[in-house]
């Protein structure tokens, strides 16, 4: 089936769990540290859990190719490596192979992500989540985030590109 | 809603509340699942990535009305992943059919839209958002593991900033 298609299914799927749950992964520490509140906490670490044990399966099973091109396609997706600007390792060996740029620009994204998105009040999932339940604010939250894409190109990656 | 008695007259066909375990381990299962099973990828581990695909979708229109070329995963090439699309009609569906769609404003809108802005590179940058990153460290991606501790340290420092009331 066509991965649009399979990815569009397997939205709606989560997109209503997701509401029913109130699930959020970026709030599950943070309710962690405020009121020593476990239950979303618990979701997250779940996914963890039970991606690894899948893709552990699937692994004995042969159906995942470890060794696979962590990208492929042509010149213009080279850079795009295991989904954005760095250049990840799946596997590929010790920490210390990556280059330390690339870990400081990694760690460094991982901070303001998520400095961001608690001050933001929620993870991309529940900000969608929120939006279609009607509130306001991450309406406006997904127009930036949208939009934030174009700014990604024109304006992160050209800064990021005198790094690297 | 005039679909809501017809949605009402199927109780007990899906509980009205789900635990965020049950949520995890059914996104565990989905994440992998379309990967191995219906060729999502590559790249690997991008069953769910809600920055990256928000990417891929952006990325693909301006693509192909403008003619640029922005990056994007090689699974998107042909039609972009609808990951995004997904999420907002589930829960659509699902506030509806609960009664709990309601317009609401909290006050911060161009806030919100900053920090929109703010999170999507962030995330794009690092990997991907806070989802595709546990999928990843699942994995076995070292570089992930490391961005999901500054993700840990990055909540800890916004949980800290609004408990002293510095910002919101």
């Amino acid at each position: 089936m066509e991965p649009a298609l399979v990815t569009l299914i397997m939205g709606i799927i989560l997109g209503y769990l997701a509401q029913r749950s109130r699930i959020c992964f970026i709030g599950g520490l943070r309710d962690f540290v405020l009121v020593r509140d476990t239950e979303l906490l618990k979701g997250a670490v779940a996914f963890f859990i039970t991606a690894w044990l899948a893709f552990s399966v699937a692994g004995r099973l042969g159906l995942v190719d470890w060794r696979a091109p962590t990208y492929g396609g042509d010149a213009a997706v080279q850079r795009v490596a295991m989904s954005g600007t760095l250049p990840a390792v799946a596997l590929s060996g010790s920490v210390l192979d990556i280059g330390l740029p690339v870990l400081v620009v990694a760690v460094a994204a991982g901070i303001a992500l998520g400095l961001f998105s608690t001050l933001a009040n929620g993870c991309p999932t529940r900000q969608h989540v929120l939006a279609a339940q009607g509130v306001r604010d991450s309406v406006f939250y997904l127009g930036g985030f949208y939009l934030g894409v174009v700014v990604y190109n024109l304006v992160t990656k050209p800064l990021l590109a005198l790094v690297f | 809603m005039s679909l809501l008695p017809k949605f009402n007259a199927l109780p007990g066909v899906v509980p009205r509340r789900v635990s965020a375990v049950t949520y995890g381990v059914v996104a565990g299962l989905l994440a992998v699942g379309v990967q191995v099973f219906f060729g999502v990828k590559p790249p690997p581990a991008y069953g769910i990535c809600v920055a990256c695909h928000a990417r891929d979708l952006v990325a693909w229109l301006v693509n192909h009305l403008a003619g640029t070329h922005w990056e994007l995963a090689p699974v998107s090439l042909i039609l972009p992943l609808l990951t995004t699309i997904g999420l907002l009609i589930g829960a659509y569906v699902a506030a509806v059919r609960n009664h709990e769609r309601r317009k609401v404003a909290l006050g911060g809108h161009w806030r919100s839209f900053v920090y929109g802005i703010l999170v999507v590179n962030a995330g794009i940058v690092a990997l991907g958002c806070p989802t595709r990153l546990l999928l990843l460290s699942a994995y076995g991606d070292v570089l992930a593991l490391l961005a999901v501790a500054g993700l840990a340290a990055g909540i800890l420092i916004g949980t800290t900033l609004l408990v002293r009331g510095v910002a919101n």
